[in-house]
Order: C-alpha cells, then sequence, then structure tokens
C-alpha cells in the first residue's frame, strides 16, 4: 500500500504540480543551457585529450583542414589564449559554443550547421513516425486491456508489452534486419540495411516507444473507469459510452500525456540508437560517428541540436499537459 | 481490526507476497549471477585464446560447448567474460548510485532548504539530457574506457535513486509518525531505520533491477553502435557487432549473445515490474 | 413514490455480508441506516441501486412503487439511475469529475440523462446550483476549489438533475465538520420536505437526529431494531443499539473539573501561524496539571497549527510561549494524533517500536506492560504491525507510548474523529482518567462541539473568539489576516 501510494505520489510529483507558465519557460531555458554547458564541457575535454597541438586542430575545426596555415593556427592561439590556464580556456571556449559559431567537420570539411540542418530532417521524419506508430499500436491496445483489466487480451498483451521492453532498441533493430533478411533472401549490407527504406527503423522505434505507452494507456483507463468520478457519472446516469467519452478521455488522457514527457527521453535515446543501427542519416548516427571519429565539432553540434531537440519536446509536453490539466496551471 | 485474511484471494496470484514475474526474475538473475561468478573457469577455455583453424565451429565441436566465432575463441567462455564485465559493471554501478542517491535524497528530503535545493538543482541538471547521451558523450572524452562508463552510469542512475528518496523522505518526515517520534525523542537513527528505510526499501529493490536492466542494455547498445568498449573486449554488444557479418553461416553464434542479453534484462525487469508504477 | 425492500441479502462466495433487510421508505419520512463502519450500509445502497461490485450477490426483493427492479436486466436497471433512483455519494470532492467545471457536471445530466438541449441543459443546472445557494463563481468553477459542503452540494444537483426521486445518500457527511454537516442535514431535509424517498446512511447520531423519520441500526450486516427516529434515539431495545446512543456525546455526562494544578504550559498573547502565514492571533491561556481544555473550531482556522506550536514543532510567529514546573523537563509536552494508524511506523512491529522507546530513555521493562495493562490492552498486540491493530487500540497503544515519558501535557489532535462512536466513547473516557491519573494537563481539539462541551472542562471556541473560565485566561483571540 505505501509503495503505491509512494509510485502515485512519484508520477504525480513533477506533472502535477503547479507552476505558472514565466516559471516553466525560465526552467526549460535553465535546461537548455545546462545542456550546452554539458556538451561544451565535454568538447574542450576531448580537444584536451586530443593528441596533438590543440591550436592546429581548432583552426581545422573552424576553417577545416585545407585551410589551416601556421597564421590561422596562431591567430587561433591568440584568440583563445592557448597558453592561458585551462579553466580560462574552458570559459573562452563554452562562450565562443553559445554564440553558435559551430564550425566545420573534421572528417568532410563540411559547416556542421549544414550538416546538422540536413540530419534534422532525417531525425523528425523518423521520430514522427515512430511516435505515430506508436500511439497507432498502443492507444487501441491499451484502451481495450483497459476497459477489460484481468481478461484475456489484457493478459496477453501485458506479457508482449514486458518481453518488448526487455528487449534492447538496437537488438530489436538487428533481430527485425535478420528476419527481414531471412524472408527476403537477401544478406543485409554488412548488417546495416542502408537508408533506403524509413519503414524498419521506424518500426524499431515505435515498437520499443509501444512496449511502455501500451501499459501506460491501459493503466490509466483501468484507473479512470473504476475511479469514484467515473462511477458517480454512470449513477447519474451517464450511459457507459457518455461516461466514457465525457470522463474518461480526458481524466485518462492526462497522467498520459504527461508520461509521454518522460518518454521523449527514451524517444531521443532510441533515435541515437536506431539511426545507428540501420544508417539512418539523421542526427544520432551523425552523433555516434563523431564520437567514434572523435569529430569534436560534429560531436558537439549534433550532440547540442539533441539535447535542445529534447528539451523543446519537454516543453511541448509541458504545455500539452496544462491544457488537459487545469489543476497543473500555477 | 483488519482481519489479515481480508485481502488474500483479491488481486493477482503472489507467491509469498511476491509476483510471479518477481519469482521468475528472481530464479533466472540466480542462475545468470552463478554462472557469472564462475566465469569462464567453467569451460576451461580463456576467452581471448584464437584458433584460427576452427573458426565459426558449430556449437559441441571440440569441447566448444557453443562453438567458436570468427576468431576461433571459445563462445562459451566469451559469453561468461561478457557476463563478468556486465554484471558486474552493473552491480558496481547501482550500487554506487543506490548508495549516493538514497543517502543524498534523504537528507535534501528531511532537512530541506539549501541542501534539498543544491542537490535537486544537481539532479536536474544531471536529467538535462537524456541518459544514455550523457553516458555517450562521456565515454566520447575517453573511448573504450572501463571506469569512464562506470562513471557515466552512476551518474545518470543516481537521480532516480535521490528523487523516491527525497520524495519519501519529504513526505514522511512531515508525516505524524515521524513528528511523534520525534516529540518522544527517538532520535533520528530510529527515524532512518523505522520510518524511512523500511519504506524505500522495497522501492529502492525494484529501483536497482530497473537500473540493472538500464546497464545492460546501454553497455550492450554502446558496443554494438562501436562507440563503448571496443574489440577484442569479450562484451555482448561489442559480440554481436563482430558476429553479424556472419550470421548466414554461424546463425548459432551471433544467437547467443542476443539469448544472453535478452534473458539478463528480461530477468532484471521481472524482478522489477511494469515501469510505468516504478 | 415508494421505495420497498423486502428480504434483501448480499453475499459473497456463499458467505453472507448483509442481510435479512427489508423497510418500505415513503415520501416525506426518510429512513436512516446507522451503524458502524464494514457493518455493510454501502452494500445497502448498491444492491438497492442495483451496482453491486462482481462478486458480490444480492437475492430478496428491491421494489419502486410497487414495480419490482431487481429482476430487471442489466440495461433497464442502469436505465434507472439518475431518472429514477440516485446515490449521492460519500466525499463528493473525490466522486465529481476534478477536470471539468462544476456548472458543466450538473448540465450535463440535464443533457445526457434527461434529454434537453445544451442551452437549456445549462440554464437548468444554473438554476439548480443557484437554488442551492452556489452562485457564478462556484458554478464555473472544479470541484477542487470548492469546500467539502459545497461539493456535496453540486454533487446533490448533479445527481437529481434527471429527475430522480429517490435517493441513497451514503454517509454524505463523511470528513465533513460540525457546521457543514448540519448544512448537508438541511439540504437532505429540504429534498425529503419536497416530496423525495430518501436513504441516509451513516455512522453519526446526528445526523440521524437531523433528518428524523425511522431509524434502523445495522451491525455487523444484521438489522438489530427499526423504528421512529424519536423512539430508537431515545430508547433504544437493542444492547449494540443502547450504547451507540449512549455513545453519541450529546449524552455523555458532563466531566466535572477536579481542582486544576500549577501551570505546567503558558501561552502569552501567541500569534500562531504555518509558512508566514498568521491563522490565530492574541491568544493567551495556561494548561494546567490536571485540567482539560476543548478546543473546538470549523476546519482549516489553524486547530492543528495551534496544537503543534504548543507542541513546539513550530514557533509561535508573536507572542511567548513559557513551560513551568514539571512542563519544563524535556519532552514534557506530547501529542496524540487524528489518524492513529499514521502515528506509527507502519512497516515495524509494535514491540520494536516500543523497545526502541523503552532503551531510548532507559524505561524499566515493566514500565511498559504495566501501561498497557492499566489501559486494557492485550500483550499479544504488540506482535502485530500498526495495521492490523484496530483503530480504538492502537489510540490506546499511543496513549501508551506517550504516558509512558510522564508528559505534563498531552495535546490530543482529533483522537476519535476516525473511530466509531462506541470505541470513541471508550478511548476518550481512557485518555480522560489516565492523565488524571498521571497528572497531566490535556488540550483536546475536536470538531465535535457537544464531545468537547462534556468531556473538556473548558472550551476555546476559536471560531466565536470567546472566552472560557477557571484554569484559562483568554483574551478575545482574532482571526489574524493573512500576512
Amino acid at each position: 500500500m505505501t509503495t503505491a501510494m509512494a509510485r502515485a505520489a512519484r508520477w504525480t510529483i513533477r506533472p502535477a504540480a503547479a507552476q505558472s507558465l514565466g516559471g516553466l519557460i525560465l526552467g526549460r531555458l535553465i535546461q537548455a543551457l545546462i545542456v550546452a554547458l554539458v556538451v561544451g564541457v565535454v568538447g574542450f575535454a576531448m580537444l584536451e585529450s586530443l593528441p596533438g597541438d590543440a591550436a592546429y586542430r581548432i583552426a581545422a575545426g573552424r576553417y577545416g583542414h585545407d585551410m589551416v596555415s601556421a597564421a590561422a593556427a596562431e591567430q587561433v592561439r591568440a584568440e583563445l589564449g592557448l597558453d592561458r590556464p585551462s579553466w580560462v580556456r574552458l570559459l573562452a571556449w563554452v562562450g565562443h559554443l553559445l554564440t553558435f559559431d559551430l564550425g566545420q567537420t573534421a572528417v568532410t570539411g563540411e559547416r556542421v550547421v549544414d550538416a546538422i540542418a540536413h540530419q534534422l530532417g532525417h531525425s523528425v521524419l523518423l521520430a514522427a513516425l515512430a511516435v505515430g506508430l506508436a500511439l497507432l499500436i498502443a492507444t487501441p491496445i491499451g484502451v481495450m486491456a483497459g476497459l477489460n483489466p484481468g481478461g484475456l487480451f489484457d493478459r496477453i498483451t501485458g506479457v508482449a508489452a514486458i518481453l518488448l521492453r526487455a528487449t534492447p532498441a538496437f537488438l530489436l533493430g538487428v533481430v527485425l534486419i535478420l528476419l527481414i533478411a531471412v524472408r527476403m533472401r537477401a544478406a543485409p549490407a554488412a548488417g546495416h540495411a542502408h537508408g533506403a527504406s524509413a519503414f524498419l527503423p521506424a518500426l524499431t522505434l515505435g515498437l520499443v516507444l509501444a512496449s511502455v505507452l501500451t501499459r501506460v494507456i491501459r493503466n490509466a483507463v483501468v484507473r479512470t473507469v473504476s475511479s469514484e468520478a467515473f462511477q458517480f457519472a454512470r449513477h447519474k446516469g451517464l450511459s457507459t459510452g457518455a461516461a466514457l467519452w465525457r470522463h474518461g478521455a480526458r481524466n485518462a488522457a492526462a497522467p498520459v500525456v504527461a508520461y509521454l514527457g518522460v518518454q521523449t527521453a527514451l524517444l531521443l535515446e532510441g533515435v541515437v540508437v536506431v539511426e545507428s543501427v540501420f544508417a539512418w542519416p539523421g542526427i544520432g548516427h551523425a552523433l555516434t560517428h563523431a564520437v567514434f571519429e572523435r569529430d569534436v565539432t560534429m560531436l558537439q553540434g549534433t550532440a547540442l541540436a539533441l539535447g535542445l531537440s529534447f528539451v523543446l519536446l519537454s516543453f511541448l509536453i509541458d504545455l500539452a499537459c496544462r491544457a488537459i490539466d487545469p489543476r497543473t496551471r500555477g | 481490526m483488519t482481519a489479515p485474511g481480508m485481502t488474500t484471494g483479491v488481486g493477482p496470484i503472489t507467491l509469498g507476497g511476491m509476483r510471479p514475474g518477481r519469482v521468475i526474475g528472481l530464479v533466472g538473475a540466480g542462475v545468470i549471477v552463478a554462472l557469472t561468478i564462475t566465469g569462464p573457469d567453467l569451460v576451461g577455455y580463456d576467452p581471448a585464446r584464437q584458433n584460427l583453424r576452427a573458426v565459426l565451429a558449430p556449437p559441441g565441436t571440440a569441447g566448444h560447448l557453443l562453438g567458436t566465432d570468427h576468431l576461433g575463441r571459445d563462445m562459451a567462455a566469451r559469453i561468461l567474460g561478457g557476463a563478468q564485465l556486465t554484471l558486474g559493471l552493473a552491480a558496481l554501478a547501482v550500487g554506487t548510485a543506490a548508495a549516493f542517491g538514497v543517502s543524498l535524497g534523504m537528507l535534501a528530503g528531511w532537512r530541506g532548504g539549501w541542501t534539498d535545493r543544491l542537490l535537486g538543482a544537481f539532479a536536474d541538471g544531471v536529467l538535462a539530457l537524456p541518459g544514455l547521451l550523457l553516458v555517450m558523450l562521456l565515454a566520447a572524452i575517453r573511448p573504450d574506457s572501463w571506469w569512464t562508463l562506470y562513471a557515466g552510469l552512476s551518474l545518470t542512475l543516481w537521480v532516480e535513486f535521490f528523487r523516491v528518496a527525497r520524495q519519501r523522505a519529504r513526505v514522511l518526515t512531515a508525516g505524524e509518525a515521524v513528528q511523534a517520534a520525534e516529540l518522544l525523542g527517538l532520535g533520528r537513527w530510529h527515524i532512518v531505520r523505522r520510518h524511512l528505510w523500511p519504506d524505500l526499501a522495497q522501492q529502492v529493490l525494484t529501483l536497482a533491477a530497473f537500473g540493472g536492466a538500464t546497464v545492460v542494455t546501454a553497455l550492450a547498445t554502446l558496443g554494438f553502435i562501436s562507440v563503448g568498449l571496443r574489440p577484442p573486449t569479450p562484451e555482448w554488444g561489442v559480440m554481436m557487432s563482430e558476429l553479424l557479418p556472419s550470421w548466414r553461416s554461424a546463425p548459432w553464434a551471433i544467437a547467443a549473445p542476443i539469448l544472453a542479453l535478452a534473458t539478463t534484462v528480461l530477468c532484471l525487469r521481472l524482478i522489477a515490474g511494469e515501469e510505468t508504477e516504478a | 413514490m415508494t421505495l420497498r425492500v423486502d428480504d434483501l441479502r448480499v453475499s459473497t462466495g456463499g458467505r453472507r455480508l448483509v442481510g435479512p433487510v427489508g423497510f418500505t421508505v415513503e415520501p416525506g419520512r426518510p429512513l436512516v441506516i446507522l451503524g458502524e463502519t464494514g457493518a455493510g450500509k454501502s452494500l445497502i445502497a448498491q444492491a438497492v441501486m442495483g451496482s453491486l461490485p462482481r462478486g458480490l450477490i444480492a437475492s430478496g426483493a428491491v421494489s419502486l412503487d410497487g414495480a419490482r427492479v431487481d429482476a430487471l436486466p442489466r440495461g433497464a436497471r442502469e436505465a434507472l439511475w439518475g431518472r429514477r433512483i440516485a446515490i449521492l455519494p460519500q466525499e463528493p470532492w473525490r466522486a465529481l469529475d476534478p477536470l471539468m467545471r462544476n456548472l458543466s457536471q450538473v448540465a450535463e445530466t440535464h443533457a445526457e440523462v434527461a434529454g434537453q438541449d445544451w442551452a437549456q441543459a445549462r440554464t437548468l443546472a444554473r438554476a439548480d446550483l443557484a437554488d442551492l445557494g452556489l452562485g457564478a463563481q462556484a458554478a464555473a468553477a472544479r470541484p477542487g476549489q470548492l469546500s467539502g459542503g459545497m461539493a456535496q452540494r453540486v454533487a446533490f444537483a448533479a445527481a437529481t438533475a434527471a429527475g430522480a426521486r429517490t435517493l441513497l445518500a451514503d454517509e454524505p457527511t463523511k470528513g465533513l465538520d460540525d457546521a457543514r454537516r448540519n448544512d448537508v442535514a438541511r439540504l437532505l431535509r429540504r429534498f425529503v420536505e419536497g416530496g423525495g424517498v430518501l436513504i441516509a446512511i451513516t455512522h453519526d447520531i446526528a445526523v440521524a437526529r437531523a433528518l428524523g423519520g425511522d431509524v434502523m441500526i445495522l451491525r455487523d450486516g444484521e438489522v438489530l431494531e427499526t423504528g421512529p427516529s424519536e423512539r430508537i434515539l431515545s430508547d433504544p431495545q437493542s444492547d449494540y443499539g443502547r450504547a451507540l446512543v449512549e455513545a453519541d456525546p450529546e449524552n455523555w455526562p458532563f466531566w466535572t473539573s477536579t481542582a486544576a494544578g500549577a501551570p505546567v504550559l503558558a501561552a502569552e498573547a501567541i500569534t500562531v501561524g504555518r509558512g508566514g502565514r498568521a491563522l490565530l492571533g492574541g491568544l493567551t491561556f495556561a494548561l494546567r496539571e490536571g485540567a482539560r481544555i476543548g478546543v473546538i473550531g470549523p476546519s482549516g482556522l489553524g486547530k492543528t497549527s495551534l496544537l503543534d506550536t504548543l507542541a513546539g514543532l513550530i514557533e509561535p510567529m508573536s507572542g511567548r510561549l513559557l513551560r513551568h514546573g514539571a512542563g519544563e523537563r524535556p519532552l514534557a509536552v506530547q501529542k496524540l494524533f487524528q489518524d492513529p494508524p499514521a502515528a506509527f511506523a507502519p512497516l515495524a512491529t509494535l514491540a520494536e517500536q516500543f523497545r526502541d522507546l523503552a532503551r531510548r530513555h532507559g524505561l524499566v521493562p515493566q514500565a511498559i506492560p504495566a501501561l498497557m495493562q492499566r489501559l486494557g490492552l492485550a500483550p499479544e498486540l504488540l506482535d502485530r504491525r500498526p495495521a492490523q491493530v484496530s483503530g480504538g487500540e492502537l489510540q490506546r497503544l499511543a496513549l501508551a507510548r506517550v504516558l509512558a515519558l510522564r508528559p505534563a501535557a498531552i495535546l490530543a489532535d482529533e483522537p476519535t474523529s476516525r473511530l466509531d462512536p462506541v470505541t470513541q466513547r471508550n478511548v476518550m473516557a481512557v485518555i480522560g482518567e489516565a492523565a488524571e491519573e498521571a497528572g497531566a494537563a490535556v488540550m483536546l481539539v475536536t470538531h465535535n462541539g457537544a464531545l468537547a462541551q462534556r468531556w473538556a472542562g473548558t472550551v476555546l471556541d476559536l471560531a466565536r473568539h470567546a472566552v472560557a473560565a477557571e484554569g484559562v485566561v483568554v483574551q478575545t483571540p482574532e482571526r489574524a489576516s493573512a500576512a
């Protein structure tokens, strides 16, 4: 009983804590700033740990490998004061990042901003397809299971959800690749089905999201239908349909939308993993490449883009929660 | 009086007060841990020893229980070596996270004020980025480093313990039971031992199981997408990525790490229960 | 219009929970079903309504206006809901939809059930609410923004808007203080006087007295006696009925104060507040050895904050709090709480909790068993966890725990409001006697005016800014405005 209450309390503390709109925006702005700081510090630390002369590397990052000259390196050295103590350089580095000058990638020399703009479209497409698929799968299953809790359908989908959720996203991707490959009698190109079709990556990510979402929806429906408010609506004389529509939908939607806020982290992690597995040319894939190739500028750009998307998505969910549940408005 | 018999027979079937899922998970995890502790010694092969004359041997060949991989290394030894690496990291990271998270959470929730605000701000800072992303970024600073992964995973995991412990400590220390204990002069140790810890213990177990599943998943994921540990380390994700190209000629080879990973995560998740309520 | 119930029984798995119960309720003469928690009162309402939870089976006959309804198919039975028969829920702030405006919750009954068009439904709903004294502001608010009494009125309007003239009110005053309880009783009274058929289910004799009509006393699902309210409430025949009526604070004898001793705790013009907000101001009084002060006033006034201030848990915002004599010892001021299970560590056995207490304060080993015996508690209780002990026993265990420290003052915060009437009577008697023996002063906070008047020597009415007598000096306390 205590744990059940504690659990309930935990879910309500974040979404239901009443907050003014200004406070909400401020909180998310601070979060964005922290994201930039973390990314900047990581980029700086990576740079420091790389071998070779820092001024040359930074100049290469900014102007491209072909343009690096002793003069350019000296200019960087003077501008960033590379002979100053490391904490001063750290501040200068992060300060430079906050101007959103992301520089050029070490590998191709492309401007990082351009590369990200191109990748962002792919990632958004993948994420939108995945979320759409997840909702399409989870909503009917969750509602049906929730309307008859303990029934056969509920138990079967419950077990399926547990098994699916216990499968790591990349593993699900690999299994899907292998299954399709067996079906199509075609070997996947070195394990990475080359980014031709969005279907498999979107399905993988969609299934990962749906596995939890199904149970969240199911539990929200169970709680709503067994609530005293729903019972009272029936006793007032409302038909089951009318009571569900007028009192069920919105009350059940509130915790589900709040949970979507929790799921944005899962979504973004999934984007990184699934893109990497399927070589889908999005930001997540670019990030793993940048980590692997130790491409500092690209890493900063992609991590910043993903981190800020996370902040933006969380903010949109906050707004949705406020629209659905007036109690969360400060 | 609440008759003890009133509640039985209602709700799902339980064994000794536990969900059947948790029982299965605990039994499975027990077997996995026993195998892990014995390690590669169990099969008598060194997971690193190559034998290029016996590559991708099917299971059962020449004493290789699970066959060999593309470099002729014993698969069973590599799976068990990977288990030691993975579960060792999981246990240490979860242990660290739980110790810091629970104690700091109790402190923050109980003391309130600036302690609470500072620790809370730090936790929010960690949550500013999705956990796996943070671990990846830290791993980027020092690639192929066990210690970086350990630090990164502990850092992301402690927040959950902290948040739960803080929330419960806040509720409980404001509640009547703790107020009564304070008025009766029972002291802080009594409050921690009789009020805070018993309330948290169940949830700490649940969170620890989730945390374990998170570590195992993250390690394999990062290994598979080449940003975690690297070959020739016998790590399950790395092994899958190495064996994927030869899946058609030796499906059993890639099946072994897949099954090892899937069963381990499943057992941990069965112990934890549904995360919608965790 | 009549509701008639014959030989009604509710059972589960062959085990009878309620019955046999039979009664007839006519318009204008309500039936009050009186009994303690767990007596199966709510099951009767659900059986009449046709909404028993799965697994529970009802037998017997339920007739509405002479027509059997219990045998109707489920759909036809449910078609009566709201139109012919309605239920007024316990704790309406939980039964109303927290996300919907109050007006819509009433209007939807007019529209969806009574078939009015929505514009008309809203007009009717506005009139219904206005008729119950709820203006445009309350209509536009959501249930969470209303007081318990107001929420009960919204629920009443919503439940009866489709024309139901038979109303089942299930513990309609649960969780309400005296004044709001009387409001609800008036609301139900008005429904009856307008020709409604009412069954009210309650554990509160005051509700039965306010409603009149007939009273049925129920215990363990069995009817002990039925009859006109005046007779049953003044001269019950069954043992339990007598105990129940005697347990009503209205029927308690007045406590006669023995001479009060020296002051142990004195407040000098204190202002009580919480979180920087002043709640009560200018309170001056002294708690004396062996004296009892009852503190009454509506919910939300700051009664609990006053006790917390006296216990030293929160600082007074202004004024001085002085401890004298026995009151100067550490731990000399102790508290009893409203919800006994909430005052113990839920997951430790009582033995463990008492052992911690004895060790910490170096009590002699016999101290606790002796106290328990004195308070009429079986030693086996110690082997249990708090949730496995009844509320009355647990409150006495809490008293034993407090007495073990030889307190100079005991602050009791609604210690019996969660207990049924007979237990309440016993527990209050035990608290009084034990405190008297220990020479401790008691300050009792309660929402029950009659109980305070009879149990305590002096009553401090925070609402009326009252001044009371011997052993206490109270300056006119003012309701301090929000700082």
